[in-house]
């Protein structure tokens, strides 16, 4: 089976839901317009979203069919996404990484400071930071989307749309012409692509992270 | 051997049911009740912003420590000290809207200050 | 042509009731289902569906306003999950033996204590007994044509009986698949409007349920259940009738996936079952003669298809979902009625049930890998070790 790119994006409860989802749903349009296949959908156990409480937000990318479907959590993520920058301080997002991914943080503090704040840094090999709120200062909260997923306010005016201009730039796995068809913001996403800044890790080597390698699901 | 057990010889069992000790769930899934604080549901890591108190201009109202709905604010009468509890201070900023007084309770941004939050492995 | 999107299989059930034009629908919120009435309302609300929107004051009431707006002669639907399944169970029997053909949308959760949003299939299949009828979707495409072909059999005039459609909560409820709704032309053509029988009416007063005396009842029940030995046949004729003006064919009872040449089964029901396919294939590639039996229908069940289907197999294994506590077989509910459908073969298969996604949690490749080596080891030994395994420890 092809491989599965696993991304996991954390948001605060109730306040940026619909920002989070945004990110996600975005991300398997353009895939699945580009010819991939996804999946997009909210952690379960999160939900019902209380305000401010950490919230994750699942993508998985591949070439081929997914047929593991219905797995609750993404436990290797590949890449971490984080819309508000308070969240990495008190909660390992980085949780089941195997060594080699990366981390994109919403925030307009520098990359060194986000560093300190992560004991396990030595997992990623990318970090990358892009100040979405200074570039659109939009943050669109509904209410409406947050069981069954349909957003009536239209996807990508806040927030999400620089994020998932970074993510393209950052990681890779997406095109930003694809994204610039879904997204409401197509400036606000071709500033976040232009602006994310990246700094290049030497991850550990995967022996000496013993943790996340051996568990079938780490919980 | 009673004529069941002679029976129960020739039929398929039950089968065992082996949990491990660290899935046991407590029996009849009673917890218990937190007294003072509890050491289940930190949520420390929920706030954004935390309140900082300017202890000059504090006149020791206590509408912050009635307001709290975490009772993050803990006051002593012998020391006249009110204290804040990080460990459970979720920032919902209650506690500066009802401060009587312009300035002695303000909210600064979390990142702001090192430590103070308990780090959790896994969202609850 | 229908356009294919991506939703829930909550949205996909709201759009189905949608698509069968209910007219009363009675709402109250519960996790999982949820996400169906907050739909249906938005729905209501723009004008996009024109129903009765009711806000019960708890699950009993929401079933108690359907059997009154199905009384009076209104396509109702309502829904539930986990504990507010239970909650209503006392109108459950009144609306099935009174003859009202309401359809009610479960989105499974756990029963308390504590309270777990994840999916067991133990809320609906409480309620087997009730006489309502009872079945399970594998997806969200699934959840849309069940609705349809459940209010079609149920309010077909040889069956008149209130209907559950079943789907997984989370697995299905909550992540999107893509989903073919059907046109309007089409779906006027498979459900034809509600047509009552001695619906309450000014100009044709008639009583619904009053007392009855004892001697009465023993006549009763058995009307009640000569009418499930129709059922099977309406079942039939509706889903041969939906592949034909839908395109999408499904055998009506038991979907039967790479069965025919298998030495051991999985017996499975809902959402678990994709899984089970995906590790049927990979088994296959393997050199495990395995296949996969998925039911579709709890009731009526369907006996001798399994037992025609399965009868065949050296040793299947149930993958239950639901508890049946102090149950024969000491694990859960499917395994019983299994058995009681291959017993009367002249070769019958061994039998064994595997107690996972408990919880809701998922079951993995690697589960569906255990079993079959359980069931492979049944099969060499010839002979059952024991009834019930239980998996996700």
């Amino acid at each position: 089976m092809a491989k599965v790119h696993e991304i996991t994006v954390w948001a605060r409860g109730v306040l940026q839901d619909k920002e989070g989802r945004d990110v996600i749903n975005i991300f398997a349009k353009a895939a699945q317009m580009e010819g991939k296949y996804a999946q997009a959908f909210d952690n379960y156990e999160d939900l019902p979203d209380r305000v401010l409480v950490t919230v994750r937000k699942y993508v998985r990318l591949s070439d081929e069919e997914i047929t593991h479907k219905y797995v609750y959590t993404n436990d290797k993520p590949e890449v971490v996404v984080i819309c508000e920058a308070t969240i990495v301080k008190g909660i390992d997002v980085l949780r089941g990484m195997e060594p080699g991914g990366t981390l994109i943080i919403n925030t307009n503090r520098s990359i060194d400071d986000m560093l300190k704040l992560l004991p396990n840094a030595n997992l990623l090999a990318t970090i990358a930071t892009v100040d979405a709120d200074a570039i659109t200062g939009v943050r669109t909260v509904d209410f409406s989307g947050s069981e069954g997923g349909v957003d009536a306010t239209g996807i990508g005016k806040g927030i999400a749309a620089p994020i998932v201009g970074a993510i393209a730039k950052v990681t890779g796995l997406i095109k930003k012409e694809s994204l610039a068809k879904v997204v409401s913001d197509v400036s606000g996403m071709e500033r976040g692509f232009n602006e994310v800044k990246i700094k290049h890790l030497k991850p550990a080597a995967a022996e000496l992270v013993g943790a996340a390698a051996g568990s079938k699901h780490s919980k | 051997m009673s004529k069941e057990d002679k029976m129960a010889k020739r039929l398929p069992g039950y089968g065992t049911i082996d949990i491990p000790e660290d899935r046991v769930v407590p029996f009849g899934a009673v917890t218990p009740a937190p007294v003072g604080t509890q050491k289940l549901f930190q949520t420390s890591n929920w706030r954004v912003v935390r309140p900082v108190k300017d202890d000059e201009k504090c006149t020791r109202c206590l509408q912050c420590y009635l307001a709290c709905p975490d009772a993050c604010w803990t006051y002593k009468e012998e020391t006249d000290s009110l204290e804040w509890v990080g460990d459970f201070c979720k920032g919902c900023q209650v506690c500066i809207q009802a401060c009587s007084v312009d300035g002695a309770l303000v909210a600064a941004p979390e990142l702001d200050f090192e430590g103070g939050v308990v780090r959790l492995e896994k969202p609850f | 042509m229908a356009k294919e999107s991506m939703m829930t299989g909550c949205r996909a059930a709201a759009e189905g009731a949608k698509a069968a034009e209910v007219e009363v629908i009675c709402s109250f919120p519960i996790r999982p289902y949820t996400a169906i009435m907050m739909e249906l309302a938005k729905m209501v609300a723009n004008g996009e569906l024109n129903a009765e929107f009711i806000h019960g004051e708890g699950e009993h009431a929401q079933l108690s306003v359907i059997l009154g707006a199905s009384a009076a002669g209104a396509r109702a639907y309502t829904g539930s999950s986990g504990v507010g399944v239970t909650y209503a169970m006392e109108v459950y029997s009144p609306m099935a033996g009174g003859r009202y053909p309401a359809q009610m949308a479960i989105a499974d959760r756990t029963l308390d204590p504590p309270g777990d949003f994840g999916s067991e299939h133990t809320d609906a299949m409480s309620t087997r007994d009730q006489g309502w009828l009872l079945g399970w979707a594998c997806s969200p495409q699934e959840a849309y044509d069940n609705t349809l072909i459940a209010y079609r059999v149920g309010e077909d005039r040889r069956v008149m009986l209130p209907q559950m459609v079943c789907q997984d909560g989370y697995f299905i409820s909550h992540i999107p698949d893509t989903v073919t709704l059907g046109e309007r032309s089409q779906v006027k053509e498979f459900l034809p409007p509600y047509n009552p029988i001695n619906h309450l009416s000014l100009t044709n007063p008639v009583s619904h349920g009053p007392q009855i005396r004892p001697d009465q009842g023993a006549p009763m029940d058995a009307m009640r259940a000569q009418t499930f030995l129709e059922v099977p046949k309406v079942i039939e004729e509706a889903t041969a009738d939906f592949a034909r003006i839908f395109g999408r064919k499904y055998d009506p009872f038991v979907e039967q996936y790479r069965l025919d040449d298998a030495d051991i089964a999985f017996f499975i029901m809902g959402a678990h079952s994709n899984t089970a396919r995906a590790a049927v294939d990979k088994l296959r590639k393997e050199g495990v003669k395995v296949g996969m039996a998925r039911l579709r229908w709890v009731r009526p069940w369907p006996t001798h298809q399994l037992a025609e289907a399965l009868g065949h197999v050296k040793a299947v294994g149930v993958i239950e979902t639901s508890t049946s506590y102090g149950g024969a077989m000491r694990g859960g509910n499917l395994i019983h009625e299994l058995r009681a459908s291959l017993y009367d073969l002249d070769d019958r298969p061994l039998v064994t049930s595997f107690m996972s996604g408990l919880g809701g949690e998922t079951i993995w490749p690697a589960d569906f890998d255990y079993m079959a080596g359980v069931l492979t080891g049944m099969v060499k030994e010839k002979r059952t070790d024991r009834y019930v395994y239980w998996l996700g420890m």
